[in-house]
């Protein structure tokens, strides 16, 4: 038995070393690519448009020689992420660095993405099992219709409508992450109001995520369900709940624990049309506005970080399946 | 398990059974009403695209989409035109405005029909493009998964990718310098190549450089993987905002970001079929692998394709609008459902149509296409049939 | 089942926890009822972020709607849109005339090479004639300055020339022997006094002055443009326009600097110092100096008349004592970075300014929000309004969508959404007119257009009314001349042209065109047609073409029209003057200066006047308005030139745009009478349509208010 063990911790580190350099060598391309989609496209960031009258040729010369335009596409790529790492890369658009507004984004975005996260899990599951267990039945038909009505409908469309049956019904404010004017009021009505922000902007960001979530999840349990040893265990008397949720679930589960891991990466890229929508101080709207004033460090930085995200995300799902399933390795 | 894939090479194999896979998954799908439906729509929006684009192109066409009629802006739908304000030949196809008109007088109704093209234009050359990539690499991956390539024609390769970035930088001599060494490089490669068949003692002795490094199957994985890192809709947004404005951009970007799923199951799909009787036994009759390919193996890979496909039009319709709505979509005068939304809804409390219809329809259409999709990947999926 | 309860519950659970802070949440009435806080702070959105809060560096709406706030100018506009004093207490001006001697001009038949004979000539004459007895009086005193010399480099106009077709100036060095020089300190600014003058002096006595007697070129190659630069270094006449500011004593920074002279200089200094790039380099570029006389005494001194130029000082002072190069230094020092390029553009204080204004800087979150507190020492009393929030939210929907529930107290309104808006009932609205005009334009050149009756008709076939009621759904009006509407400057009693086919018909007849058999009208054989262009791009300038372009239709003119992208109707048609007749709009400022877009100078390729509008008469005026000094006088000579322009219809003068802007209707005005009491007033704009004039006082009230009626 302690056999058994040792050797899973000796495959498993193994595994985990050369998972690890496998990533090191994707994040390699992805830094090499993700810089040059930015920096090969055609044209020059606003600021050193040379149509600008304010602009002398001189200036643009220092702007040049200041953010290392000058130099050959390598130097600024190493000047780049070094500047990046040591917290020293600055945005084009007001001079501040790079790492501290991505920072003070990722923690608003953060709880939007936690919200948002926790009501995609905790109402997919229900649903799709629902569905699953009464396959055809009233309930699994209008799940499925509307989880599809929810992946098809354009997320703005659907914002600005609820949006503006809450306004006009309610006439509370729903824009932005708490209401102005409240600053006196009390720390409770403020946590609440802060609450109340994250509600809807975090239930839409959810929707596409529940609508596929909870189809997968049903498609899972179908699987399961049609298993013998599930059959066995009805045909021995056990309660439906019983061998639904206890065996069933468990078998099921375990596709879900790789899902885990992939969630991070929609920190950034999920949450851009309902921060801008919502005026959400994230790094959705960050990137977004970034890419508008072409403003070269932030856009890398955000896609290099997003892409960093999705490796680590990757990585611990990975390690979490070889701790649910022994079986594997990758 | 093993039956049904028969089912399906049978066909191919000239033993058929008494019905054809084809009828049988039309069978199970005919009992799917809500994939049924989206059929039904997805027919209707063909339709309407192509009879839009007949009726909103060229130079005089029966409804002019871009025409502007200041005097008749933000008419509710179904208002007849007013004969005082406009002259007779900008008047709507009727001279009723049926879906109302825009904040500049444009007939919405003739904007929806030249949109539905675009819209449709952009999912199927989009989803064409990532699919041909899609079919490339996988198959690639599938069926020449474990070809090894040597490093020394990799290090040529990436040499010479590195000159075309320098040349694209507009650094000349740099550019001229690697795309030297590349040349060189590959012909070394080459050379050891030919050398190596005879076997001569010399390049046994500079193997190490010519070790195999890696296999092509995780070639492709591996940029899979790395395209896949990064977010997807972000990248869309990143190139389009920064290459001009253009509808081809945008088919094109979306295509270039969203092969990678295609590519993970042909290659799935290639894999379990390469090891099926029916390829080995073409294999040892000697046909030629491009024939194998696209003869036996494309058409019974092609059925999850086509599923994907068909989901892929409407998340690229879908990727449109959302492009349309942060102001970096299809640019005028090209109408799309996407734009026709994004620029109505400033007028939400007084033109409400302007939103709600090219809302509607673009969610109509989409869920068409995913219920079609979703009933077409059960028709197709095997398992399912038995039941 | 215990696994079952719990994936049932916990949605169930998280719903509730989310779903009850909706109660917690005020309503839109809820705001203001139960919050007082709420009430003194003021809450305004923008779709974009400021980019640098600094009055001399930004040219941005957003940075320039909070710099207002934490800056104060010298000066602004009052509800007339007339110049009061701000920081500056008080202003006076008067003129610094110069002359040189003429030594050779004959007065009465003879010489004077004395200075000091010219002086006595000057203020011992006793003639009749009142005009000539006014610019005497103005005198105050003549000083002489004894002959100069010196060097010095001027800029020429070389042989090269740069992309827009202008010749590159190349520098030529000149030194100078200038004779004696007169200055004469006049009381008030007299743009006349040289040629008032002239009848004790004799008509040549400035122009016959020699220049180029006293001025050689150093420089070789140059010496043939003498006769150009010698007027240049010494010139016959000079004016020099005065300002001396008396700044308001006791004025506080927000750190408790007082502010003084000293902050002025440096305000004027950051600008011209060209490290700073300030885009207001060119609006100072009249001022010949700046002195600090005292601690509250400025003096500007000008090279020319221009008038417009006083306007510039209602940009904010920026505290000396926060960004002199001591200050700098240490800054970049803080922060490692090199002190010798180190400029204002590179200080924190862009972003956390600090001004004498109403509200001092709180927090600025880029793309979210600006706060700012009221300063409890501003000098004119502090505002109401405890806070200055200023919101950025991208998506105008979500904006207006905030102003409903109330956390937004203003919204700037749509055309489109006037109507709804302005009858709703919660609300109250402001509406007020733009400062800019669209109008046809006739080339003046061509010898169609060159006839007033031709343009006249032109003008009269067009119902406007038509083009503001349909294409601009009400929010615009008339207008028929150059000035902006809403000041003194524009005459109201100048009437539009009438809506009038048929005179028009009479008076293209009168001019010589008559109809023809097909309806067309013709003249020697001639059809009478034309191309009107405009830009494409602008929905507004497209319709208005085609409802020209029907309404000549209809009195039988052949009009073509096209619609040219912006560069190409820029570079191919409006700067090279190859046009018929075209659409466009100005936006104008306050100033009335039209020298650019109106004086027959102003004519040739890349210059505004491109309809080749040249009048004699207008010339004057508009070269009289620029040099004019004193309001009343401006205004009568703004009047002339406007019924110059409205008779000869250069242009068809279109329409001006109306703004349309709605707040709650809780915000209300709250003044402290004397007696202690406060008062409650309703908002009303001032005779300009300004609304938030006095926001200074506004304050919102927990109920709608009820006024008594006045």
């Amino acid at each position: 038995m302690r056999n058994f063990i040792e050797c899973i911790n000796l495959n498993m580190f193994f595994f985990t070393i050369r998972s690890f350099f496998q990533k090191l060598v994707t994040l390699l391309f992805i830094s090499i690519i993700s810089f040059l989609v930015v920096y090969l496209a055609p044209g020059e960031p606003s600021q050193i448009d040379p149509l600008n009258p304010k602009f002398t040729p001189d200036d643009l010369v220092k702007f040049r020689q200041e953010f290392n335009l000058d130099k050959p596409l390598h130097v600024q790529y190493y000047l780049f992420y070094k500047n990046l790492f040591i917290g020293e890369l600055k945005s084009w658009k007001d001079n501040q660095p790079v790492l501290g507004k991505i920072h003070e984004r990722f923690l608003n975005s953060l709880w939007l993405f936690i919200v948002g996260t926790l009501i995609t899990w905790c109402l997919s599951f229900p649903v799709g099992i629902g569905a699953a267990i009464k396959r055809g039945s009233v309930f699994d038909r209008t799940t499925t219709f509307f989880a599809y009505v929810l992946i098809s409908i354009p997320s703005f469309f659907f914002a600005y409508i609820i949006i503006i049956f809450v306004v006009q019904t309610f006439n509370i404010p729903v824009i932005g992450m708490q209401t102005f004017g409240m600053a006196q009021a009390g720390e409770l009505y403020r946590a609440m109001d802060r609450i109340w922000h994250l509600v809807i902007p975090s239930i839409l960001g959810a929707l596409g995520g529940i609508a596929l979530l909870s189809r997968y999840v049903r498609a899972q349990m179908l699987e399961v369900i049609h298993q013998d040893y599930i059959r066995t265990a009805r045909a021995k008397g056990l309660s439906s709940d019983r061998v639904y949720y206890r065996h069933g679930l468990r078998n099921a589960l375990l596709p879900f624990v790789t899902m885990f891991g992939l969630i991070l990466p929609g920190l950034i890229g999920g949450s851009v049309i309902i921060e801008s929508i919502f005026a959400w101080p994230g790094m959705g709207r960050m990137g977004y506005e970034a890419i508008i004033a072409r403003d070269y460090p932030i856009i890398i930085a955000l896609n290099f970080i997003a892409a960093v995200l999705t490796l680590i995300g990757t990585f611990i799902s990975d390690l979490l399946y070889m701790v649910v399933d022994p079986r594997i390795r990758l | 398990m093993e039956s049904n894939n028969q089912d399906i090479n049978s066909l191919h194999l000239g033993l058929a059974d008494e019905i054809s896979p084809a009828a049988a998954a039309w069978r199970i799908f005919k009992k799917n009403r809500m994939a049924l439906a989206g059929l039904i729509i997805f027919i209707m929006f063909f339709a309407v695209a192509v009879i839009g684009f007949a009726l909103t192109n060229g130079d005089d066409p029966v409804l002019d989409p871009a025409k502007v009629r200041l005097s008749e802006k933000l008419r509710s739908p179904l208002t007849p035109a007013d004969t005082d304000m406009i002259k007779k030949e900008d008047f709507p196809v009727f001279g009723i405005y049926l879906l109302g008109t825009d904040d500049l007088g444009r007939d919405i109704f003739a904007r929806m029909m030249q949109g539905a093209w675009v819209s449709l234009t952009i999912g199927f050359v989009a989803v064409g493009i990532s699919i041909f990539i899609g079919i490339i690499l996988g198959g690639l991956a599938g069926y020449y998964g474990n070809v090894r390539i040597r490093f020394l024609p990799v290090l040529s390769l990436i040499v010479f990718l590195v000159s075309l970035i320098f040349w694209a930088s507009g650094q000349n001599s740099m550019a001229l310098n690697t795309f030297i060494f590349s040349v060189v490089l590959s012909a070394c490669s080459l050379l050891y190549s030919l050398m190596s068949d005879k076997g001569s003692g010399w390049a046994k002795k500079l193997d190490f450089l010519f070790f195999n490094t890696i296999n092509v199957d995780s070639l492709v994985m591996r940029f899979v993987d790395v395209m896949l890192c990064f977010p997807s809709f972000f990248l869309i947004l990143t190139v389009v905002a920064i290459l001009p404005p253009s509808i081809y951009n945008i088919m094109i970007v979306i295509g270039l970001t969203s092969w990678m799923g295609t590519t993970r199951f042909v290659r799935a799909e290639f894999l379990t079929l390469r090891e099926q009787d029916f390829v080995s036994a073409a294999n040892a009759m000697g046909i030629k692998d491009i024939s194998i390919i696209f003869r036996h193996m494309i058409p019974n890979a092609i059925a999850p394709v086509l599923v994907s496909a068909t989901i892929g039009i409407a998340g690229a319709i879908l990727t449109e609008a959302a492009l349309s709505f942060l102001g970096i979509g299809v640019p005028p005068p090209h109408a799309t459902w996407g734009n026709i939304l994004s620029d109505g809804k400033k007028f939400l409390f007084d033109a409400p149509w302007l939103t709600y219809i090219p809302g509607l329809s673009i969610l109509i259409v989409v869920l068409s296409f995913n219920l079609f999709g979703e009933g077409l990947r059960d028709a197709l999926n095997p398992k399912l049939r038995k039941r | 089942m215990l696994i079952k309860r719990v994936l049932i519950l916990l949605p169930v659970l998280i719903f509730f926890i989310l779903l009850q802070s909706f109660f917690w949440v005020p309503t839109y009435d809820e705001q203001a009822r139960g919050n007082p806080h709420r009430l003194e702070e003021y809450i305004t959105a923008s779709i974009g972020d400021a980019k640098i809060l600094n009055p001399i560096l930004n040219a941005d709406n957003a940075s320039s709607t909070i710099a207002d706030q934490v800056f104060d100018g010298l000066i602004d506009r009052d509800e007339d849109l007339r110049f009061r004093g701000r920081l500056a207490e008080s202003w006076y001006i008067f003129e610094e005339a110069y002359f040189y001697l003429n030594p050779k001009a004959l007065i009465n038949g003879q010489t004077i090479t004395d200075p000091e004979n010219i002086k006595l000539k000057l203020l011992s004459y006793k003639g009749d004639s009142p005009s000539l007895k006014k610019t005497l009086l103005n005198i105050k005193n003549i000083e002489i300055i004894p002959p100069t010399k010196g060097e010095t480099i001027v800029q020429v106009p070389g042989p090269d020339t740069n992309e827009d077709g202008f010749p590159d100036p190349v520098n030529v060095e000149v030194s100078f022997k200038a004779p004696p020089r007169f200055k004469v300190t006049l009381k008030k600014v007299d743009q006349g006094f040289f040629e008032n003058i002239k009848s004790i002096l004799g008509n040549g006595y400035f122009k016959t002055f020699p220049a180029s007697d006293y001025v050689e070129v150093e420089s070789a190659g140059h010496q043939d443009k003498l006769s150009v630069i010698a007027p240049q270094v010494i010139p016959a006449v000079e004016h020099n326009p005065v300002i001396i500011f008396l700044l308001r004593k006791g004025v506080t920074f927000h750190d408790g600097h007082e502010f003084d002279a000293r902050d002025v200089e440096f305000t004027y200094q950051s600008i011209m110092d060209s490290e700073n790039l300030s885009p207001r380099i060119s609006d100072y570029e009249p001022v010949k100096s700046l002195e600090v006389m005292d601690n509250h005494t400025v003096k500007v001194v000008y090279k020319r008349l221009y008038q417009p130029a006083f306007g510039t000082w209602a940009m904010g002072m920026l505290p000396e004592h926060l960004l002199n190069k001591d200050a700098l230094r240490m800054e970049a020092e803080a922060k490692g970075e090199d002190p010798e390029t180190f400029s204002i553009r590179d200080s924190d204080f862009n972003r956390s300014p600090v001004g004498t204004g109403p509200f001092t800087f709180r927090e600025w979150k880029s793309d979210q929000y600006i706060v700012l507190d009221r300063y409890k020492d501003y000098w004119e009393g502090a505002p109401n309004y405890k806070s200055y929030t200023f919101r950025i939210v991208p998506d105008l929907l979500t904006q207006e969508m905030e102003f409903y529930g109330g956390a937004i107290d203003s919204y700037g309104v749509q055309p489109h959404q006037v109507e709804r808006l302005k009858n709703d009932p919660a609300y109250q609205n402001f509406s007020g007119l733009s400062f800019g005009y669209t109008y046809i334009g006739y080339n003046m050149r061509r010898d169609l257009f060159k006839d007033k009756k031709v343009r006249r008709a032109l003008g009269m076939a067009i119902d406007v009314d038509k083009i503001i009621k349909y294409v601009m759904y009400d929010q615009a009006e008339k207008i028929t001349g150059p000035f902006v509407k809403q000041t003194d400057y524009y005459d109201k009693d100048i009437q539009p042209l009438p809506y009038d086919p048929e005179g028009a018909l009479k008076l293209l007849q009168e001019a010589g065109w008559q109809r023809n058999g097909e309806g067309k009208l013709e003249k020697d054989g001639k059809v009478l047609a034309f191309t009107l262009i405009t830009n494409s791009g602008n929905d507004l300038r497209k319709s208005i073409l085609a409802i020209a372009q029907d309404a000549w239709k209809k009195i039988g003119i052949d009009v073509k029209t096209d619609i040219v992208e912006w560069t190409v109707f820029l570079g191919k048609h409006v700067n090279t003057g190859d046009f018929d007749a075209l659409i466009l709009g100005w936006s104008m400022g306050i100033d009335p200066d039209l020298y650019q877009i109106w004086h027959s100078s102003q004519t040739n390729k890349m210059q505004l006047n491109f309809v080749g509008f040249k009048n004699n008469e207008a010339d004057d005026l508009i070269i009289k308005i620029r040099q004019e000094y004193d309001y009343d006088k401006q205004v009568a000579y703004c009047h002339q030139l406007h019924r110059i322009i409205a008779d000869e219809q250069p242009y068809t003068f279109l329409y001006v745009g109306k703004w349309t802007a709605v707040l709650d209707k809780k915000i209300v005005l709250k003044e402290v009478l004397p007696s202690g009491e406060e008062k409650i007033k309703k908002i009303t704009p001032t005779k300009t349509g300004n609304y938030s004039f006095h926001f200074n006082k506004w304050i919102k009230l927990a109920e709608n208010p009820v006024f008594d009626t006045e």
